[in-house]
């Protein structure tokens, strides 16, 4: 009964890797920053609506947390305060940034299930929203540093541009990321718990409070983490120095790998997606 | 012209139960030598088999069956949320669904906000959205309420917000999960214009429903689902109201 013209949306039998069609979908849930940011902007506010200094509580609890550590971790470490307090606020607040992104991302399809299981929506609109949730959230903990960095005498030099670049490729890795763990924690449901571990360990390995050159020589090897090296650069910029040669390409590999992959899983599973939620 | 097209169309739903979905059975059948994850081992539910529909302007189609028969499944596969398993689906023009009115409704958010969002999920430009809005304001009749987050609404005060928002963008396929009845009698009798209207603007209507009287009402054509196949596939009398935008 039925005879064919040309139609506008058709879905065949799901062909084993579409990357046309994981291209569109793609891009066209990023193009729509209406939708996401709206979205991720709701998240942030009604969170706290009914609290009265509403998500200002962010930086307050940031503020709390750094003004307690500062002082103790500087004398167990023995470096003076006005050195280790900047690199304790960055790293605390990127790591903080690191992690909630990398969790949330676990969780972006599963979360979405009730818009996804309803209507034909991108998915990438549903991790552009964690995504931008989460730099929301850090927008409140950075404004942080501003004091710290007055107090500890952090001279503004050309060199803190450098943090724009090293942002966007930490932005890039977080989203590619999400796009991988939220497939695969979508249909394994216990790769979240497994990304929970393994950040909690990550978090040891990571210069997020120690100086990576108090490691000594036969254990650095541990900085060649993904997330050290991405920490290094944007955390070193604001403070003025400059991250290694070596720490860019690092990342510039990675991240091919880690985009690689993403596209690789959504090319291949974006239509089953909704098959799991 | 509109056109929404299955070819023998099949959906498998793999059931991961707290088995399967796991990574621990995914790399234990990768090490003893099964295939690797994929359909090794998972339980598949064939939800919809074979089913062929090609509807064109004008259609009026009745879905019914049994719980469990395939009816929502159905609708989301017409709605292109489900991919097929197997065989083919096209559409042409914009398809809305009135399965889930409240679909995305924020409890903390005021009545405007939740307009606001839902009209934004609907793909509506925010410059649209501001010309919408006093329209589904009148029509909700909330008024002040509009200001309260939803949370301070009785059940009937959000359905009537869900359903004013859901009914305010037209589009050229219209699928329903039974009729859309919401509110006090007052409302009641707006909510059933308004429905008529939009019933009256959309090129094809798919209407799922277990009320032979309802669907004899609206449509010209009925399927019966039964176990995910189509057993019945009839012609019924033409309705009263003449198909297609009489009105505009």
């Amino acid at each position: 009964m039925s005879t064919t013209s040309p139609p506008a949306i058709s879905l065949p039998e799901t062909p084993p890797i579409d990357v046309g069609g994981a291209w569109h979908d793609w891009w066209s849930g990023t193009r729509n920053v209406d939708l996401w940011w709206t979205l991720a902007w709701y998240d942030t506010v009604l969170r706290y609506r009914r609290s009265m200094l509403g998500p200002l509580w962010l930086t307050i609890s940031m503020a709390l947390l750094l003004l307690g550590m500062g002082p103790l971790y500087s004398s167990l470490f023995d470096v003076p305060l006005n050195r280790f307090f900047p690199h304790l606020t960055l790293g605390i607040i990127f790591w903080t940034f690191f992690t909630t992104t990398i969790t949330d991302g676990c969780n972006v399809f599963i979360a979405a299930g009730r818009y996804l299981k309803h209507g034909e929506f991108p998915g990438s609109v549903f991790v552009w929203r964690s995504l931008a949730r989460n730099l929301l959230q850090m927008a409140h903990h950075i404004v942080l540093f501003v004091p710290v960095a007055i107090w500890a005498g952090i001279p503004l030099s050309s060199k803190m541009l450098l943090f724009l670049p090293g942002m966007l490729v930490v932005l890039v890795n977080l989203h590619a990321l999400s796009i991988t763990l939220g497939i695969l924690c979508a249909r394994f449901r216990d790769v979240a718990q497994i990304v929970t571990s393994v950040l909690q360990l990550l978090m040891f390995l990571t210069p997020v409070f120690w100086f990576p050159e108090k490691l000594p020589n036969r254990a650095r090897f541990i900085l060649y983490n993904p997330l050290a090296q991405m920490l290094d650069v944007i955390r070193l910029p604001l403070l003025g120095s400059l991250p290694a040669s070596g720490t860019w390409w690092f990342l510039l590999y990675f991240t091919l790998l880690n985009v690689a992959i993403a596209a690789t899983a959504y090319a291949l599973n974006r239509r089953k997606i909704v098959y799991w939620l | 012209m509109k056109r929404l097209t299955l070819e023998t169309v099949s959906i498998d739903f793999p059931i991961f139960g707290g088995r399967s979905k796991s990574l621990r059975h995914a790399l234990a059948s990768a090490a003893t030598g099964g295939r690797i994850g994929r359909e090794a081992g998972v339980t598949v539910v064939e939800a919809l088999r074979d089913i062929s529909l090609d509807l064109h302007d004008g259609a009026r189609l009745g879905v019914v069956g049994h719980n469990g028969a395939g009816k929502s499944t159905l609708l989301r596969v017409l709605a292109g949320v489900y991919p097929p398993t197997r065989g083919r689906y096209s559409r042409v023009g914009t398809v809305s669904s009135l399965i889930d009115p409240m679909l995305g409704m924020e409890p903390d958010a005021t009545g405007y906000e939740n307009i606001h969002l839902r009209a934004l999920m609907h793909g509506i430009p925010r410059r649209e959205i501001a010309r919408l809005i006093p329209g589904i304001a009148e029509f909700s009749g909330l008024g002040d309420y509009l200001e309260m987050p939803i949370r301070t609404y009785s059940t009937g005060m959000t359905m009537r917000l869900g359903f004013s928002i859901a009914t305010s963008v037209r589009s050229d396929i219209l699928l329903m999960d039974e009729w859309l009845s919401v509110g006090d009698e007052a409302f009641r009798l707006q909510a059933e214009e308004r429905l008529r209207h939009l019933i009256d603007n959309t090129a094809i209507l798919v209407l799922a429903s277990h009320s032979m009287h309802l669907i004899e009402q609206e449509c010209d054509r009925v399927i019966e689902l039964s176990h995910g196949q189509l057993v019945r596939d009839e012609v019924i009398h033409t309705p009263e109201e003449s198909v297609m935008g009489t009105g505009r």
